[in-house]
Order: C-alpha cells, then structure tokens, then sequence
C-alpha cells in the first residue's frame, strides 16, 4: 500500500492513554504519520460546532477517540445521566463529524467496566451487550456500549471502517492519582508515597482479594497504534495481558511498596468495599493476531510509574 | 391529591395509538386535564431548536412520547444507522425539554420488538437488556432501549417521575395498512379488503403458525391513561392481553375473515418467512396493579 499522509487525532489526548500514545509516538517517527493531541481545553466535544471546527482546523485521516467524561465511583453513582447524555454527546459528534469529513478509520475507546454485571468468566468481544451493567454506573456504560452499536451502523450504512478496543486496568505515567476519583494502581502508588512522607502505615481498601489484569499504558499504546495501522474489522478487540497474568490487589500493593521502598507496615482495612472480586477478560482474538507481543513486565512497569509519580508530585493529577 | 391543571403532550399523536388516545379521552373528558396531540407536521422532534418551541408554546405537565422513526423490516434492515440516531435525537430532545420545562412525568412507549433476540418466554420487564436485539433492526431496538436507560437516569439523578411502556402487537383504526411497512393485523385486514374486492383468495405470508398477543389501540389507550395518572414506577411496564390470549396469526387471519365477511379461500404462502415464532410477554406486573381490567374482546376489536 502507498504510504498516503496520515493525520491522526487523539481525543482526550492529554490523559493516561493519551500520553501512552504520545511517549511511543515519538519512539516511532513515521515520516507518513502527523499525530495531533486534542485536549478539552482545546475543544468542546459535546458540542457538535466545536467538533466540526477541530476537525476543520486539524483535517484528520484517522481519530483516536479516547475523550470522555470520566470519573470514580462516587460521581459515577451521583450523575448516571449526564454520563450518559455527555458521553453519547460526544460519541455522537466524533464519529458522525469522522463521516461527514471522510476519515479513514476511527478507533474508539470501550472498557470492562462497561461488561454485564452477571456474566461467566472470562469475558470476550461477543458479550458486551449480554446483560445490564452495574447499576453503579449504568449511564457511563450504556454511551459506551452505544459506540459499538454506532460503529456497526455506520459501516453498513455508508462502509465506514469504525472500531473500538476494550482495554482493562490501564496505569502509567500522568495517571489520575486523586484517592477519591482515581483507580487502584495510581491510588496505591500516591498511598505508598504519604504513608513513606508521614511515617505511617500503608492501608489498602478493601481484602486485597480481588483479581486484576493491569495493561501498562505504553503496552497499550503499542497495541492501539497497531489496531489503528492493522485491524481491520468492525467488531470490538480486548487489549489486555492474559488470564494468567492476572494478579491480586494485593500483589499489587507489593509490587508498589518494592519499587517504592517502603518499610513500614501493610494493612488492609476490610470494612472498606472490594469491588468486583473479578472481571477477567480473554485477550484470545489479540493473541490470534500477535501471538508474539510482549508485554512490560509489571515490576519494571510498575517501578518506571512509581518514579514518574515521585518526580512529577507536585504537578500531577491528584 | 388536589386536582391540579394537567396540559398533557402527546408527541406522535397522531398515529395509531395517538388516535386510540384522542378516542378514550373524547369519552371520558375530565375538567383538570387539557390533552395536545401533536404530529410530525408541526414539530421535527430530531431538533432540539423546534422541540424547545414547541414546549413552549403548550407548556405541558405531562408528556406521552410516542413519537419515533418506524419502519418495516426492509426499511430497518437498510438504515438501522438512521433509526437509531433519529430516534435518539428525538428521545433525547423531548426528555431533556420535559426536564428543563419541568414536566412531572414522562411516558415514554417501547416494544416488544426490541427485547433480545435469544431469550427464554414469557419475556418480561425485567429482561430487556439481557442480550443483543434481533439484527434486523438493532439500530431501533436499541434507541427504544436508551429511552429506558434514560428514564431511570432522569429519576435517580433528578428524582423525576419518566417511565415506560412496552406494548405488544397493537391495531386498531387508523394504523397503517401499507403491505410492505405495516404490521400483521392491518396487513390482513388490507389484503381481505382487496380479495373481496378482486374475487381473489386470501393469501396469509408464512405458515400461520406463528403466535402473537394483540392489544386494541384503546384498550393500550386506557391502560397508558392510566400510566400517565396513577404509576409511579421508573422501571418499564408491559402492557398488553395475558399469554393465555396469545393467538396464532391463522386465527387472526380468520377473525378478520370472519369480521369482513369473507367467503373466498385462504392461502398460506409457506415461502414467506414467519418472522419470530413467539414473542410472549409477561403482564404479571400489569396484573398485580390492575387485577379486573378487561380487554375488548378481539372478535369485537378487529
């Protein structure tokens, strides 16, 4: 195939995936490829105008579509339906304005979150739409799962080469390290850091039980700028380590308090919620393509984000 | 309760089921209640610039939201990308008005169609999000499926009284009769119309095996009035006959036969596909709420 200019759009490009993309971007020049990092700063895209004008201003060939509205436990619960209306305003715009203007192919951005509360295990592409999601956030679920039904749309509609990725635990460097907000990894990595600061011991939510697969943010970055280059089909893709990668929120917390250094004690507060004690997804149609990717091993992973977060404290998200 | 003014909107209105409502509301006209039905020539619902004037010029209390893009299955199959987003931006347009403009309660009508497409029987409201709808019109199916999602999100983040319906097969006067895009009933009733008149036998497309419950527009009418004025549920609620009423659409065929005064011969054309063999619904929670109600015998309805 000729190589034809690329302009790739990154939707949310200034958050953790974001700026996975940005880091191995420029490990990998392209002498075809003009990558764009839109941030909400930059443009609104919950209104169809402020889409249509980046979209102008920039002229893409390609969107990553990662933007939207996000948040923790808490708010999620508290705003089930401006999660829904801002994020299927959003979806609505990127990929309709992707039509109108002629992009080649737009990857979006699902999640497990979005997966039926009741389900067997582990979870594949084929199940996304087989039961409700947790009642939790139902809103933030439904507008995601409304992008795999757009993407089928569009491609039978009018042949657009629409698709989405399914990531599982991402973590890494410019992560959300709010304690309230944030996710576990980044929030243990920020308690590790104020328990070494203040002498005290570190307490992790919950009974470290619960089963995790963490996706390190460059991993998962390599990973989408192959769907965008070499996938070809409409359906959604997992992009996650394997089944057997699987480990506890407990061996989490390990791995954090070796690569922070910390000596104190460990304790975990059980009359806090663990969440879903699993959510294992098979990344078996990503192996059928890459049998041979190699994943960041997590401690090498888990120290490189450790030592972003302690260099970068004072102006990181938290 | 004091008996408040109630201005209730009726978008579709002037469809098959709007016409049902206008029917029951002429007979039982009630000095609190003002009733708008309105229709697609005097607002497009897709914009939200026209839905906003159009709130604002009738300022209702409540809201049945009838209104949608429909089609029969070829017109779904096709475009399942346009109804799915037509449907949304009018669904989202007329729940957002409702909410900014302070309408007490919405009501908004689902379908049985839009239910999983593998599923166990009898379905009910409990399951609508248990798996993939039928292929042929997912792009409806799940647009209706978002108005649930959205109803119950307007309550637990606004506290506000928007609920939903789900009616089986419905008929009754003024559907629509066209062959192509209209459903079973009004299609028999066309084509026996037509055999009459041609001296042609009647020919049912399938085996007529398949089973089908069906509800008369006014009888849905009373049971959505009743919605509108005593359910305060934010969960869906099937509307429709029990499973022990559900007939095969040969019978139907014959009731319109027999209600037209058909003499000629029916055919099955067996190389017409039959569409779903059974769609049964569950009106268990109808039941728990409206023990007595009686239905218009079909005999009498079609």
């Amino acid at each position: 195939m000729a190589a034809e200019k690329k302009v790739i759009l990154v939707t949310g490009g200034s958050g953790l995936v974001g700026k996975g993309l940005q880091h191995v971007v420029e490990q990998d020049k392209r002498a075809d490829e003009t990558w764009v990092f839109l941030s909400s700063k930059e443009a609104n895209l919950t209104s169809l105008e402020d889409t249509r004008a980046v979209f102008a201003k920039y002229k893409p060939t390609h969107v990553i579509h990662l933007a939207a509205m996000v948040g923790g436990l808490y708010r999620n619960l508290k705003y089930n339906l401006d999660f829904f209306r801002n994020n299927s305003a959003i979806n609505d715009n990127v990929l309709s304005t992707s039509h109108e203007t002629g992009v080649k192919k737009v990857v979006s951005s699902l999640s497990t979150c979005i997966f039926p509360n009741k389900t067997t295990y582990p979870i594949d592409e084929t199940m996304i739409h087989n039961g409700p999601p947790h009642s939790s956030n139902f809103g933030y679920s439904h507008a995601k799962r409304m992008i795999d039904v757009l993407n089928q749309g569009y491609h039978t509609q009018h042949g657009c080469n629409f698709t989405s990725v399914i990531p599982t635990n991402v973590y890494g460097a410019f992560d959300n390290y709010n304690l309230e907000d944030g996710h576990v990894l980044p929030g243990l990595i920020h308690k590790v850091y104020m328990a070494k600061k203040e002498g005290t011991p570190l307490t992790v939510w919950g009974t470290g039980k619960p089963l995790r697969q963490f996706i390190y943010s460059h991993d998962l970055a390599r990973l989408m700028i192959w769907v965008m280059r070499d996938y070809n089909e409409i359906s959604p893709i997992i992009l996650s380590v394997g089944e057997e990668e699987e480990v506890s929120i407990k061996e989490a917390a390990m791995a954090v308090v070796e690569a922070m250094d910390f000596k104190g004690e460990v304790i975990f507060d059980t009359t806090r919620a663990d969440g879903q004690i699993k959510k294992t997804a098979s990344n078996a149609k990503l192996r059928r393509y890459l049998p041979d990717f190699k994943f960041t091993p997590m401690k090498e992973a888990i120290k490189e984000s450790c030592d972003w977060f302690v260099a970068n404290y004072d102006t990181c998200r938290k | 309760m004091a008996a408040e003014k109630k201005v209730i909107l009726v978008t579709g209105g002037s469809g098959l089921v709007g016409k049902g409502l206008q029917h029951v509301v002429e007979q039982d006209k009630r000095a609190d209640e003002t009733w708008v039905f309105l229709s697609s020539k005097e607002a497009d619902l897709t914009k939200q610039d026209e839905t906003q004037a159009i709130f604002e010029k009738h300022r209702p209390t409540h809201v049945i939201h009838l209104a949608a893009k429909v089609g029969g299955l070829y017109k779904n199959l096709n475009s399942n990308l346009d109804f799915f987003r037509d449907n949304m931006a009018i669904n989202d347009n007329v729940l957002n008005t409702s909410y900014k403009t302070g309408v007490r309660k919405v009501i908004s009508c689902l379908s049985t169609c839009i239910f999983p497409d593998k599923t166990t029987f009898p379905v009910d409201e409990t399951m609508i999000h248990n798996g993939a709808p039928h292929q042929s019109n997912y792009g409806y199916a799940y647009a209706k499926r978002m108005l649930d999602v959205q109803s119950r999100a307007y309550h637990a983040q606004h506290g506000r009284n928007f609920t939903s319906v789900v009616p089986t097969n419905v008929y009754g006067p003024h559907d629509n009769f066209n062959l192509e895009d209209g459903h079973v009933l009004p299609g028999l009733m066309h084509k026996v119309y037509m055999a009459k008149k041609e001296g042609s036998p009647l020919t049912v497309w399938g085996t007529g095996k398949p089973l089908r419950q069906f509800i008369f527009s006014r009888d849905l009418a009373k049971l959505i009035i009743w919605v509108m004025r005593e359910y305060e549920e934010a969960d869906p609620i099937i509307l429709s006959v029990g499973e022990e009423d559900e007939v095969t659409v040969k019978d139907a065929a014959l009731a319109v036969a027999e209600a037209m005064n058909f003499k000629g011969e029916v055919i099955f054309d067996t190389t017409k596909s039959d569409g779903q063999t059974k769609k049964t619904a569950s009106i268990v929670k109808l039941r728990r709420y409206l023990p007595n109600f009686k239905f218009t015998p079909m005999k009498e309805g079609t």
